[in-house]
């Protein structure tokens, strides 16, 4: 298990340092006029511009640059933004960030979890009747209308109904919470149901269920026992990826709603021509990804003791 | 299994708050109460006098802006010449002079100021009351004229400053460009030694001409005549940094710096800020103009674009906001709307936007687009397009109640400067040209159908066999921007409206990425439509970026490509046009005669029709502010300063707005 | 019933004839595969409604660009009739430029419904044939779940930014470099599925006998494949359509000339509060398109695994 472990770290590592150098290159690759703002572009001479990135080091030649990428990899620095906040370190920027981004994905992801979870049990237990078809609607609903509409939708009745604050503020995080955690959860809600649903429909129809049921167990605690328990591991093997990917925060839902969190900054950071920035964050987001699917490996194991990791690789 | 059901979510809603509540105490320490009865009548400032609508001034006044564009990337005033930056940073500076809201020059650090030789040498008197404090108010140090060597010397300093803010120091100041050579090369051949130089024991920086004979007076020398300096001192390259503050955080940390440890000596410190979020202003009680109305607190919320302001506005969230085209529409619509009355419109912005022509335009092949850059050579040609461009529809995008206040007719921006006798420039500019209809008319001035028509009629003679038509017209936006396809979209439709699409066709080009390099480099545009702010207060900063045989002309090397003509008559108008702007230059005695030659050359560079102005900006509003109290800078970086606003509790209406503009105009002559 | 009991062996069974014509027609099923899965589907009530109303949706966009009052190509901004509700004149009302909105929705609507097909297929067709591959050939399947691994970690806006900048834009370019990336998510639910199937004795016993790879994959092992590769196919239809609005977004969409339907929802999110026609029209064909892929989709796919033939 140990041995098994490392192994499949230091494959992971060097998954991640492919993706960091790839998209280092390509990078490198984009026009650095974004590095100035529109009126720069205008008011600065090409002898200042060319002055200005040659000080920032982005004309070196690539392999130079590349080899200070690495130097500063080994001790984990990705060196100073640029574009987003002038000469502050990158790390302190995504600390900043991804706390707040954090702190809502979770809550987001707990609620969606409970609600979801138990949304898609109950579709189980009443299979074709009417909380299974309310269900399906819900899924199909929430998959089908284009995010931005459904988004819109929230924050109209959110502010104008309820008249919940539409901006995100520190002066005031939990009721200003509300509207984004919602946008948050009403998507997932439906996925966690959708395949709870799925899972459990799938379980139910098998022998030990069958006889679980002529032994005369109580309808209840067939599905909590056998079927909950048993639909739950597939569903767990994702659960430590999305927890720690709730740090990347969401892109739309961010914007809207002016949170202070990661989801816009990778974007911004490519726009801008940051490009020690968007390395830290694709950095970040190939190494929660890669944990990620190891830890769900993990949990699954010991949800399911059948289930041997050393052997075949990761799970299918 | 309900019951668990219930229990596992009542655990998770108390996680939930656990979790929000930490979030509470984090990083919201130095925030005010958002409390506007709050009279926090400690520090410096006299009371707001009453707005004349009946409301109560406000303490803490809560503004925007948009994430995309506007977000501030540094706090080093000297590091950034962004305007993200700048519209939050003049806040937390002061400068040598200060923009009233006329756009004229009033003293601020600098009580007075003068020159005795055409603006060859500066000298500047500076107050002894000024400053530096740290974010919570505390006294820092002095603010002396030795601040502002500091700064000449870090901005200079290629190694510290990575040539930010050089551009105008180098061409301006003596010695400047020298200094900057200097440390350039001593950083490529000796790394980390131009960091260590200082304003002391430098002879090399001894030669730059800013001395600071004793601690409240400041010379500048310039490289040669420069009647406008003084303009300069509004711009982030001519703020003041002190020794004190470099040695406290280091060399190294002083772009990184954030608004926790930099030092202020501006009317306001900036207590918070939360990335993409807001920032919040607080009231510095140390500041130096006692007499000055400051808010208690600004604070200044960042939005998605769209229509977030409008409807935050509509709930009370801030306390101004600009209409989008939507909003507007259903507000003009409705008489009864309970906005309707409150429609205003915001001052112009200090952009002045013309049509640049390229008249050495390439296909995207790279071979010459010969068949525009024949036409565009035609002076009947240019002429068709000058007076045959009715832009009704496109100043409306910005502005549908009140378009025609958008038509600009000059290449210099209106209300930058004016003649003794108080006439505006551009006005004088504006009587030199020709056919050009008088104002208060309700079609555009300059658009005349039948003249263009004559000019079509002329230029499809001249040019026939020489060009096919109709003309291909390259017009290139920014893909993906809905604003700048309708805007294409309805100059396509301009363009062919009168001269017809059998003489003109406007193709509409989409670059992905980078307008400098996809389409600019290449020279693939017909013509470039652009705005260009003063840097400084005076006509030559507009005029030299489209003077002929000039590598530092903007237009001229960018999009006008004017060094590349081959037609014996075009070159030759731009050569005339060029030696009437170096006149002008020249004269700097008599401030009156240099602006009459100025208005003489840019009515020359019009009347043939070598660049088609287009536009001014503004928009709609609903604001709690009173626009024409702010300072008014078409040059620097003080517009947003916070500083004597007058605004009300109650929202300001048309009549209101309009009794302001009356006011303003008596007392601005 | 006594009369039954009373009725002799011989009048029960009786010896026939062998006929190798008779028996040729007893063992002769019409069990069809594609019969049956076209049977199970119509089964499947709400996805045979939903499959008709896409059909129908199809056809209608071209008929309703032929009796529009307006063509695309000739559209004409007019500032006075911007922002107008449904009328008789405008039947979806116009846009903020004032122009009609009808034959705007339905032209985008053709469009994203062909670029999401387009993607759709190639997607399935490059997925499927390295999704086996991968599977099957083991040295293969260490490098491509590298891969794998690498692109899926790469954002996607460097990387279309950088197809933008070097190729272009228009409709092929966006087709091409979406389902170059799209093939990965496909190809990986068929590799899984390859290996389960790969070491079943049916298919040792075909390797044994020297059936050529490509055998083993189309005749063995494809079939089970289907019913996975078409619902794969079916989410996939929405997610190109979102995925090519937040493209659009960026200024990395298909160009000036192509508008399509996430385009417009984008340009509505500015106006939608006060003119909610320029939201909800675009938004409702988008989700017809959706759930009837949704619904169809799931019931393909059910139709087509063979464990649910009779």
């Amino acid at each position: 298990m140990f041995k098994y472990t490392v192994k499949r770290l230091l494959q992971s590592l060097l998954t991640v340092l492919i993706v960091v150098s790839i998209v280092f290159v390509l990078m490198r690759c984009l026009p650095t006029d974004y590095f100035f703002t529109d009126e720069q572009q205008i008011k600065f001479s090409d002898e200042q511009k060319h002055d200005i990135l040659q000080a920032a080091g982005l004309l070196d030649p690539i392999p130079t640059q590349l080899f200070r990428f690495y130097r500063g990899l080994l001790h984990m620095d990705f060196g100073e933004s640029r574009r987003i906040r002038t000469g502050v370190g990158v790390w302190e920027i995504v600390a900043d960030k991804f706390t707040v981004s954090m702190r809502m994905g979770v809550t987001a992801m707990a609620i969606s979890l409970a609600v979801g979870v138990v949304l898609g049990v109950l579709q189980a237990r009443q299979k074709d009747r009417l909380m299974d078809h309310i269900g399906t609607v819900y899924t199909v609903f929430i998959n089908s209308v284009p995010t931005l509409v459904s988004y819109s939708l929230v924050l109209v009745f959110g502010a104008r109904v309820l008249g919940l604050p539409s901006l995100y503020s520190n002066r005031n995080p939990g009721q200003s919470s509300i509207l984004p955690i919602a946008c948050l959860a009403l998507t997932s809600i439906a996925h966690y149901a959708l395949w709870t649903r799925r899972y459990m429909v799938d379980e139910s129809t098998k022998d030990y269920i069958k006889l679980a049921r002529i032994k005369g167990m109580s309808n209840q605690s067939i599905m909590v026992k056998h079927v909950l328990k048993n639909a739950f591991v597939p569903l767990a093997q994702y659960i430590p990826a999305s927890l720690l990917l709730t740090l990347a925060g969401s892109l739309l839902v961010e914007r809207f709603f002016s949170v202070p969190g990661m989801g816009t900054l990778m974007t911004e950071a490519i726009q801008r021509y940051d490009t020690n920035v968007v390395q830290g964050c694709v950095f970040l987001y190939a190494g929660l990804g890669v944990v990620g699917v190891f830890l769900g490996d993990v949990l699954m194991m010991i949800l399911d003791p059948r289930i041997k990791l050393a052997g075949g690789g990761e799970t299918r | 299994m309900k019951r668990k059901a219930t229990r596992i979510l009542a655990l998770l809603l108390t996680a939930m708050l656990v979790l929000t509540a930490c979030g509470n105490n984090g990083g919201s320490q130095n925030t005010p109460p958002a409390d506007s009865s709050n009279n926090g009548d400690t520090g410096s400032g006299t009371p707001a006098p009453a707005p004349s609508n009946g409301g109560e001034p406000l303490k803490d006044l809560i503004t925007w802006e948009s994430t995309g564009t506007r977000e501030l990337e540094g706090f080093f005033i000297l590091n950034t010449e962004k305007s993200a930056d700048l519209n939050v940073l003049c806040n937390a500076y002061s400068p040598l002079l200060e923009i009233d809201n006329y756009g004229k020059l009033n003293p601020a650090v600098a009580k007075d100021w003068s020159t005795q030789d055409g603006g060859k040498t500066w000298h500047f008197e500076l107050r002894d009351d000024v400053t530096w404090v740290d974010v919570n108010g505390n006294e820092k140090a002095k603010c002396t004229a030795q601040d502002w060597v500091t700064a000449m010397e870090w901005i200079l300093n290629y190694e510290k400053n990575g040539a930010n803010n050089t551009s105008m120091l180098v061409t301006l100041v003596e010695g400047a460009q020298e200094y900057y050579d200097y440390t350039k090369n001593l950083a490529e051949t000796n790394p980390g030694a131009a960091k260590a130089l200082t304003t002391e024991n430098n002879p090399e920086f001894d030669k730059v001409g800013i001395k600071a004979p004793d601690d409240y007076t400041l010379d500048y020398t310039c490289v040669s005549n420069c009647p406008y300096f003084d303009t300069l001192c509004t711009s982030a390259a001519l703020y003041p940094v002190s020794q004190a503050e470099i040695d406290e955080k280091g060399v190294d940390n002083m772009i990184g710096m954030s608004n926790e440890t930099m030092w202020y000596n501006g009317p306001y410190t900036i207590t918070s800020y939360i990335m993409n979020n807001e920032k919040v202003l607080t009231k510095n009680p140390s500041y130096w103009d006692k007499d000055c109305t400051l808010f208690d607190t600004v604070t200044i919320v960042m939005i998605d674009d769209g229509t977030k302001d409008d409807q935050l506005y509509q709930t009370g969230e801030v306390h101004n906001c600009e209409l989008n085209e939507a909003t507007l529409k259903t507000i003009t619509d409705n008489p009864s709307n309970e906005y309707y009355n409150q429609l205003v419109e915001t001052r112009l912005r200090k952009f002045s936007y013309q049509y640049q022509l390229n008249f050495a335009k390439r296909n995207p092949d790279g071979s010459m687009d010969t068949n525009w850059n024949t036409a565009v050579a035609n002076e009947a040609f240019r002429k068709s397009l000058y007076y045959g461009l009715d832009l009704t529809t496109t100043w409306a995008r910005a502005n549908r109640i009140n378009p025609l206040s958008l038509e600009n007719l000059c290449f210099t921006m209106q209300g930058l400067l004016y003649f003794s006798d108080g006439t505006e420039y551009t006005q004088r500019v504006i009587e030199k040209l020709e056919n050009i209809a008088p104002a208060g008319g309700d079609t555009p001035r300059r658009f005349n159908a039948d003249l263009a028509l004559q000019y079509k009629e002329q230029a499809m003679k001249e040019l026939e066999g020489k060009v096919t038509f109709p003309v291909q017209i390259d017009y290139y936006i920014q893909s993906g921007s809905s604003t700048a396809l309708d805007g294409a979209t309805i100059l396509k439709e301009n363009f062919e409206r009168t001269l017809g699409s059998d003489y003109v066709q406007l193709h509409i080009c989409e670059y992905v990425t980078s307008v400098t390099q996809e389409v600019v480099n290449p020279k693939l545009q017909s013509f470039q439509g652009n705005g260009w702010g003063a840097d400084y207060g005076d006509v030559e900063n507009f005029l030299d970026q489209i003077v002929y045989g000039d590598d530092s002309a903007y237009y001229a090397m960018k999009y006008t490509n004017i060094n590349e003509l081959t037609d014996p008559d075009t070159i030759a108008l731009f050569e005339e046009f060029t030696r009437l702007e170096r006149e002008a230059k020249n004269t700097f005695d008599d401030m009156d005669a240099r602006y009459e030659k100025f208005a003489e050359a840019e009515a020359f560079l019009l009347n043939h029709a070598l660049s088609i102005p287009s536009n001014y900006e503004n928009a709609w509003q609903l604001t709690q502010i009173n626009d024409y109290s702010k300072m008014y800078a078409l040059y620097g970086c003080q517009t947003y300063t916070y500083k004597n606003w007058e605004t009300s509790t109650v929202p300001y209406t048309a009549e209101d707005y309009a009794r302001f503009v009356e006011e303003y105009n008596a007392n601005a002559s | 019933m006594s009369d039954n009991k009373k009725l002799k062996q011989d009048e029960l069974f009786r010896v026939v004839e062998y006929s190798a014509d008779a028996a040729e027609r007893i063992g002769y099923s019409n069990y069809s595969y594609w019969r049956s899965v076209w049977q199970n589907f119509l089964k499947n009530k709400p996805a045979v409604i939903m499959g008709t109303v896409f059909i129908f949706l199809v056809i209608f966009s071209f008929i309703a660009l032929a009796i529009g009052k307006y063509q695309y190509s000739e559209l004409l901004s007019d500032q006075n009739q911007s922002f107008l509700g449904p009328s008789a004149e405008y039947w979806f009302g116009t846009d903020n430029l004032g122009r009609d909105y009808w034959c705007q929705v339905w032209y985008a609507a053709q469009i994203s419904i062909k670029l999401s097909l387009v993607v759709a297929i190639g997607e399935a067709i490059i997925g499927v044939a390295i999704g086996c591959l991968w599977g099957y050939v083991r040295w293969l399947d260490r490098p491509l779940t590298e891969l794998y691994n690498v692109i899926n970690n790469i954002p996607t806006i460097i990387y279309m930014m950088l197809v933008a900048l070097m190729v272009g834009q228009g409709f092929g370019i966006m087709a091409t470099a979406m389902i170059a990336t799209g093939w990965l998510i496909m190809a990986r639910n068929v590799r899984n599925l390859v290996l389960m199937y790969r070491d079943r004795e049916y298919n040792l016993a075909s390797r044994c006998l020297g059936t050529p790879v490509w055998r083993v994959l189309v005749k063995n092992i494809f079939p089970y494949l289907i019913s996975v590769v078409i619902l794969r196919l079916a989410l996939s239809i929405p997610g190109t359509i979102a995925l090519e609005s937040t493209l659009s977004y960026l200024g990395l969409g298909m160009g000036v000339e192509t508008p399509s339907l996430g385009l417009l929802l984008r340009n509505a999110r500015n106006f939608f509060l006060d003119y909610p026609h320029l939201l909800i029209f675009p938004a409702v064909i988008v989700s017809m398109i959706t759930i009837s892929f949704y619904l169809m989709g799931n019931a393909v796919s059910d139709a087509a695994d063979p464990r649910n033939h009779v």
